[in-house]
């Protein structure tokens, strides 16, 4: 490498910033600064400034480079002033790095979230509302068997059900995400179609119950947990955020048998779920209450 | 960090290189204008006006007095890089898709394609005194290839061998005494879009439509390692300084309109060298990349891709305090 060479030269570092006055294009030196002052007039007669502000480095190269600093302008740009023009060069805006952490523990992460609850204190922070057991309600290993059997999946099957977002969704199957048509759902959709009309369910308001002050973070899949226990459901409607999916804080269950709706209400109204106070009623028949 | 971005071609990017000693950045696209910039401050110190289409390769010697394009309009020019003018023209009777210097400067290897009744053939030129009649000189040697077509091309040890990647994936390693075959491997199933050298030339790096780039040592073209991706790997560059390679690609341009910018991964893709594994991504480009190449002192990179922008990357601390787990 030949010896070092001190040179000053137009080496420039582009900042664009705004401000506001009058016209020709101006040039300011100031210490290690260039002010460039553009006007521009838009296409509807509104006038730009354009100030572009270089810093003016110093930088201390080998001979090669700095000779090559000073090399003129050829071809396209020879028309070009010292430093970057600005309708080739442009300053981009910042952009990072993103940082990958090997994939195993991207996915750890989720599964960690388990066992972080477990360890911040007493272990009986996650209680299946199934079996009492130390895991989330839809990981239990009942959660396909005896209760969920038969009245299951008319929440998960929803056509509008969002993909899984809490946790405690993770564990489910991942066909309930997709949509199917209902004449090619599993033999859950079609023995509610068996057993009540469609016609009847769609306007029969006199089974259907309304909760209240639901939590934001209440899921299909919670809510169906907490009436399964009442009795057969032709349908569950909980009310969603479009944008988010969360909760409205408020949901419709049409029960089979009104009896099993009173029951429901019964047990329900006033019951604490989720740290808030439900309120459980008969749905009010409205003109077009049934979503 | 704040990438520059040059904006002097019309078309896509086909290739970046830096000089040797990383001030000055050659880029080269579909329009017919080979550029080149001061990587400092994205300054255009001109352009190089001659070719009639599609430039598809560019290199520049050891001491950056010349300048090798080759393109489309079926010639390879040799340019003056103080001045931008044409000393020497070569006509082929194909387009030229893939041209270097060796290492010592004083020769040239470019490929042809293989186009109608014009076999592909590598051509060893003598670039010690080029003037017009370059044009007329016959060439130190002519290599056909009558398989697969040369897509890119490497000088080996001592300016010895030729190291070319194959449209069909095939690497082959040519002696240059004789302008026999001497040594092949077919790792990639699909064409080598792109092969550089590390710094020391100890290995290259391929890049493969087949979706991987891998690592050879530049010897007796051994497979070391494999970087795979989803996409076609356009272009890859080893790290002058750290352990880490760079993947530049994404999907075929034909295919871009049908899907969405998020699932195109039109991202640089930085992979660590001997563990193979991903560990950044930088996004930027609309397009797939086609050439990506590390700044000599390691300290940056350079993009350019199918939107016709070469972005010019200077890393953040974070990237050099980055450690590895492992």
């Amino acid at each position: 490498m030949p010896t070092n060479d001190e040179i000053k030269s137009s080496w420039a570092d582009e900042v664009e910033l705004e401000g506001g006055a009058l016209p020709p294009p101006t040039e300011v030196r100031e210490n290690d600064f260039k002010i460039l002052t553009e006007y521009k007039c838009g296409k509807d007669n509104k006038k730009t400034k354009i100030v572009r502000t270089y810093k003016i480095e110093k930088r201390i190269v080998s001979k090669s480079i700095a000779l090559r600093k000073t090399w003129t302008k050829f071809g396209e740009s020879v028309d070009d002033k010292p430093g970057p023009n600005p309708a080739t060069t442009i300053c981009g805006e910042d952009v990072y790095m993103q940082y990958i952490t090997s994939k195993e523990e991207e996915y750890k992460v989720e599964e960690d979230g388990l066992e972080k609850l477990k360890g911040m204190g007493d272990k009986t922070v996650v209680k299946c509302r199934t079996c009492n057991g130390e895991h989330w309600t839809s990981k239990c290993p009942w959660k396909d068997t005896a209760l969920a059997s038969a009245k299951t999946a008319d929440g998960e099957k929803k056509p509008g059900a969002p993909p899984a977002q809490l946790p405690a969704e993770v564990g489910k199957p991942a066909t309930t995400s997709k949509y199917l048509p209902p004449n090619m759902r599993g033999d859950a959709a079609s023995k509610r179609l068996d057993n009540t009309s469609m016609a009847g369910a769609r306007r029969d308001d006199s089974m259907a119950v309304r909760v209240s002050n639901l939590s934001d973070s209440t899921t299909d899949a919670d809510l169906e947990e907490l009436v399964k226990p009442f009795g057969p459901i032709n349908k569950l409607y909980l009310a969603k955020e479009k944008g988010t999916g969360s909760c409205k804080g408020f949901a419709y269950i049409h029960f089979k048998f009104r009896n099993d709706a009173a029951k429901a209400i019964a047990t329900l109204h006033k019951h604490g779920y989720d740290h808030l106070i439900l309120s459980v009623d008969w749905s009010k028949p409205q003109a077009h209450s049934n979503p | 960090m704040k990438p520059l971005i040059l904006h002097g071609h019309e078309r896509s990017i086909t290739q970046i290189k830096y000089n040797r000693e990383g001030d000055l950045l050659f880029s080269s696209s579909k329009d017919n204008k080979p550029n080149v910039w001061y990587s400092l401050n994205g300054e255009r110190l001109g352009t190089f006006n001659g070719h009639q289409g599609v430039v598809w390769c560019i290199d520049i010697d050891w001491t950056t007095t010349k300048f090798l394009s080759g393109g489309g309009d079926n010639t390879l020019k040799i340019w003056d890089c103080e001045t931008g003018k044409t000393i020497g023209t070569i006509y082929t009777n194909s387009s030229v898709r893939a041209c270097n210097f060796s290492y010592s400067g004083n020769m040239a290897a470019f490929a042809n394609d293989k186009a109608l009744r014009q076999q592909c053939e590598i051509h060893i030129i003598d670039v010690r005194n080029v003037d017009e009649s370059i044009s007329q000189a016959t060439p130190i040697l002519k290599i056909p290839v009558s398989d697969s077509r040369v897509t890119s091309l490497l000088w080996g040890a001592l300016d010895e061998t030729l190291l070319t990647g194959h449209e069909n994936g095939e690497i082959i390693q040519w002696d240059l005494q004789t302008g026999k075959k001497l040594n092949s491997t077919k790792e990639h199933d699909y064409i080598i879009n792109d092969m550089q050298m590390s710094k020391d030339a100890t290995m290259f790096i391929t890049a493969s439509k087949d979706h991987t780039a891998k690592l050879f040592d530049s010897d007796n073209l051994m497979l070391l390692k494999t970087y795979k991706t989803e996409r076609p790997v356009n272009s890859a560059a080893i790290s002058p300084i750290m352990e880490h390679v760079v993947l530049g690609g994404g999907q075929d341009a034909m295919d871009v309109t049908t899907t969405s910018t998020k699932i195109g991964k039109f991202d640089s893709r930085f992979f660590h060298l001997v563990f193979e594994e991903e560990f950044g991504r930088v996004k930027g480009h609309f397009g797939p990349i086609h050439s990506v190449a590390f700044h000599p002192d390691g300290k940056g990179y350079s993009s350019g891709g199918e939107d016709g922008y070469v972005r010019v990357h200077n890393f953040d601390q974070s990237y050099f305090e980055y450690g590895f787990d492992y």
